[in-house]
């Protein structure tokens, strides 16, 4: 077999950290070649070495496609020798059509107009070739993620792209939505395609690849084919050392209830298919309540309409700390201990361009106020504090949020939250995007909580860690409660069961 | 980050000394003291409105009203002075309460109703000029009765004599000293790393001789102007607000995410309200200080001043997208801005060809923000 991508000891500095540091590895020709790694462990890094995001004049080393020295000095030059990306952050125009996506930038013409038609039947097949069951004049911005996801990729290979680069493709799938784009990287093999998976959900990257290599601090530390690798051994090259627990819940002493929500009904919401119906439920102190469901069963907005009154409440009754809490907004929430982790953190979390200390004292500055003076000292202290508790890893804490890798923005939204001070936690897909053993981590920063008292609101759409994780677990289905489950009975088929029961 | 800025800055100091060697080879007499002092003046009128608008600029809004605000303020100002006889500092109190009027209705409009900024301060740029001509009868209004000074007309004629110019100096730099000293202070308490102390120390230093020198210049001529002085306290000010309060730092907040900053709590519409009203103060002192300088209030008092104030700040780093933008970048900004306007004048360039430098420099400016926010990525 040919090798279709090939780097050598490609290193690469940022001020203060060598994210890439005498890396090599190669890529055969039509087959999966997945990197497992950390948060900041380099991965993006080197995705954005290869496909000229990073032009060949700031990094030191060599990158070979089909053979030939590539020196790419922006994403045009590596398209046109086949490379193309798929980001998690999605790069679609939410106001065009699907079609119109596809086709951005080199739509068939008829002289000197559009060739619509040609551009929809064209769209209608290449949609069909790949098992896509979506109408190529569907707005994107009405598409859910995942279907967004899998329309990039569509969009990516009808550029006729022989290597596809997928950084964190699936991060923002639900289970449903990640079987199909595993089968349409898997289909890729039989077309001769070649991949490069990147992924921190560790089952399906051993499903899909044929290598593994595991990068841990810039460097390669070890490359085996999938047969000579296992779950454990790659979590434990990753991590350099044995993580003997996934899910280490430990439940603590249920106490008094924190907030009771009953019969709440709200619509209005961006997504205006979704109605919540006769929502009620209540979360106690010391307690974990799962939230599962499908893509939008409306779980993030039942979080967001009890939060910050997203939606329109029609109905229902919300009592918060013993107090009825009908028309919320963040700051009344915030003063009243209940804090949200939003799922998309660059959108709703994080001031990119500004430092960590700053994300992290945002939502918490009254009480570093002196005097009217924010005390730039007591402020630094409780950052520092936070940063180490939580190990976001950064030269220092002024550097932008923007320049961390993805597991430590999400380090850093969960510092700012937890800086509140809440009682009431509401933790929106808290691990998505960060690796094992940061997971971990997050984990026993769940089990700190609760054990000092406070309640969790945990959503995700990773069963494993639903029923890892939570004491209670409710399942949304299209707006409604479709059953509560203990997660010591309940097996991934039930919750998945009744995820899907009025959809 | 702040090392790009850095770049930035320095960058805008290379092509201010420029300037500065270009209009002094043209002419030796604009680095006279005569023509520094009244440079300074210029440069505190613009930096003062340039800085109130920092404040909205930082919230990723804009304010095109102030040129028409500017002289709408110093006009109702002149009138109650000269047509009613009242006494300055009244007139200015009355300017200035209307100021706070007109502007937190345009951020209640811009906030609650979401109607864009660019488009209500667009109305309000028409209707304040229209309600300035109305005000001084589309006529000419002097600062003053019979000639003699008032607290108005004294905003930009008042200098202070030599003694105690130098005490303010002195006064200054000690102030500069005393808060190094406590920043060093409180930082070793906490535990923190500081500079070394040779590298604070001589920062405070250089600064305190840019300021000897400007002062031993100025006081050639007729000692520090009052002017420079309300500029040096009204920079304190928006320092302390945007650096140092968690006012100044919801400001950046929105502009630099406002849906994030919804989420951490912040009350972003009664920040960015509040965020106009500063800047309606800022546009009376503004309006005070060039009725003064004129000398009276005539119907082009304060026109195209949106435009310098908005290239003052872009020059000077700040984003028009909101999120970006400091004290000392406002002020070099103006610097730049005033220099060219004032060597031109002194090279007795056309007012043609200066209102088409004007443009230039703004559209060189913007492009340059463009250039350096696409650098950043
Ligand atoms: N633009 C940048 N400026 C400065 N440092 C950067 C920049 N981009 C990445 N880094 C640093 O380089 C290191 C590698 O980051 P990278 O994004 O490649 O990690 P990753 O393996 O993709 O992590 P994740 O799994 O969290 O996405 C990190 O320490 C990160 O902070
Ligand atoms: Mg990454």
């Amino acid at each position: 077999m040919s090798v279709a991508l090939s780097v050598s000891e490609l290193t690469k500095e940022f001020p203060g950290v060598k994210a890439l540091d005498q890396l090599s590895f190669s890529l055969e020709e039509g087959t999966v070649h997945s990197l497992c790694g950390e948060n900041g462990a380099g991965k993006s890094t080197l995705i954005k070495c290869i496909s000229g995001i990073w032009p060949s004049s700031t990094y030191k080393g060599q990158i070979n496609v089909f053979g030939d020295e590539a020196k790419f000095s922006g994403i045009s030059d590596s398209e046109k020798a086949g490379v193309a990306v798929i980001y998690q952050e999605l790069a679609l125009v939410e106001d065009m059509t699907i079609a119109e996506n596809i086709f951005l930038g080199r739509e068939p013409k008829k002289g000197f107009l559009v060739d619509w038609n040609k551009m929809y039947d064209d769209s209608k097949n290449i949609l069909k070739e790949y098992n896509l069951d979506l109408n190529p004049s569907d707005l994107v911005g009405d598409l859910g993620v995942g279907q967004q996801q899998l329309v990039e990729i569509v969009k990516a290979l009808s550029k006729n792209a022989k290597i596809l680069l997928l950084d964190e493709p699936t991060a923002a799938l639900t289970d449903s939505e990640v079987k199909i784009l595993i089968d349409i990287v898997s289909d890729l093999k039989k077309r001769n395609i070649s991949c490069i998976y990147i992924s921190h959900r560790l089952e399906e990257v051993l499903e899909i690849s044929d290598h593994i290599t595991v990068i841990r601090d810039g460097q390669s530390i070890s490359t085996k084919s999938r047969k000579e690798w296992t779950y454990d051994s790659v979590v434990s090259a990753m991590v350099g050392r044995e993580i003997t627990n996934l899910y280490p819940r430990k439940k603590s002493t249920v106490g008094s209830s924190l907030i009771e929500v009953e019969g709440l009904s709200a619509e209005g919401f961006s997504n205006s298919h979704l109605a919540l119906t006769e929502i009620s439920f209540e979360v106690r102190k010391g307690e974990v309540l799962g939230f599962g469901g499908l893509m939008g069963a409306g779980r993030s907005e039942l979080l967001m309409n009890l939060f910050h009154g997203v939606g329109d409440r029609s109905k229902g009754k919300v009592v918060l700390k013993e107090k009825a809490y009908d028309s919320p907004s963040a700051k009344e929430s915030i003063s009243r201990g209940l804090i949200m982790v939003t799922e998309d953190r660059k959108r709703f979390g994080l001031v990119l361009d500004e430092s960590i200390a700053f994300n992290l004292s945002l939502s918490h500055l009254k009480t570093f106020v002196n005097a009217g003076l924010v005390d730039g000292n007591k402020e630094m202290t409780a950052n520092a504090d936070f940063a180490k508790k939580l190990k976001v890893k950064a030269p220092d804490l002024s550097v932008s949020v923007g320049s961390l890798s993805g597991g430590n923005q999400q380090k850093v939204v969960l510092g700012k939250a937890l800086m509140t001070e809440p009682d009431i936690v509401f933790l929106d897909e808290p691990t998505r995007g960060i690796d094992v053993g940061a997971k971990v981590e997050v984990y026993e920063l769940i089990n700190q909580l609760t054990e000092a008292g406070k309640a969790v609101v945990l959503v995700s759409s990773e069963m494993p860690e639903l029923l890892g994780m939570s004491d209670r677990i409710l399942i949304l289905s299209a707006g409604k409660i479709a059953g509560e489950f203990d997660p010591t009975k309940s097996t991934q088929e039930d919750l998945l069961e009744a995820a899907m029961k009025f959809s | 980050m702040n090392k790009e800025m850095s770049i930035r800055d320095f960058t805008m100091i290379m092509v201010l000394g420029l300037i500065w060697i270009f209009f002094y080879n043209q002419n030796p007499e604009f680095i006279g003291s005569r023509n520094l002092s009244n440079l300074a003046i210029e440069l505190s009128i613009i930096s003062v409105l340039a800085l109130g608008m920092l404040v909205v600029l930082l919230t990723g809004e804009i304010d095109l009203s102030v040129g028409s605000g500017v002289g709408l303020l110093g006009g109702i100002a002149c009138v109650l002075i000269f047509n009613y006889s009242w006494p300055a500092w009244a007139a200015m109190l009355a300017a200035l309460a209307v100021a706070v009027v007109l502007w937190s209705s345009m951020g209640v409009l811009i906030t609650s109703f979401q109607v864009p900024s660019f488009i209500i301060t667009l109305g309000g740029l028409l209707i304040f000029k229209g309600l300035f001509w109305m005000v001084i009868n589309s006529q000419t209004v002097s600062v003053s009765k019979g000639g003699e000074q008032n607290l108005l007309s004294m905003l930009t004629t008042f200098s202070f004599s030599t003694i105690v110019s130098f005490v303010l100096l002195a006064g200054v730099c000690f102030a500069l000293f005393v808060s190094m000293q406590k920043r060093r202070k409180m930082q070793k308490e906490y535990g923190f790393e500081s500079l070394p102390y040779e590298r604070d120390y001589l920062k405070v230093f250089i600064i305190c001789q840019l300021l000897l020198l400007m002062t031993l210049v100025l006081t050639q001529f007729r000692g520090v102007p009052l002017s420079l002085v309300i500029l040096g306290v009204a920079a304190t000010v928006i320092y302390i607000l945007t650096k140092h309060t968690a006012f100044g730092r919801y400001l950046y907040a929105i502009g630099g995410n406002k849906e994030a900053a919804v989420i951490s709590g912040i009350p972003v519409q009664k920040i960015m309200c509040f965020s106009y009203v500063i800047l309606g103060c800022f546009v009376a002192l503004t309006g005070f200080m060039q009725a003064a300088y004129q000398g009276s209030s005539t119907t082009t008092v304060g026109e195209l001043m949106e435009l310098d104030a908005i290239a003052a700040c872009v020059i000077g780093g700040t984003s028009l997208k909101g999120g970006r933008g400091s004290v000392g970048g406002v002020i070099i900004g103006a610097l730049i801005m005033t220099s060219l306007l004032n060597g031109m004048t002194l090279m007795a360039v056309s007012p043609e060809n200066k209102l088409i430098a004007r443009g230039s420099v703004l559209v060189l400016a913007v492009w340059l923000d463009v250039f350096f926010a696409k650098k950043k990525k």
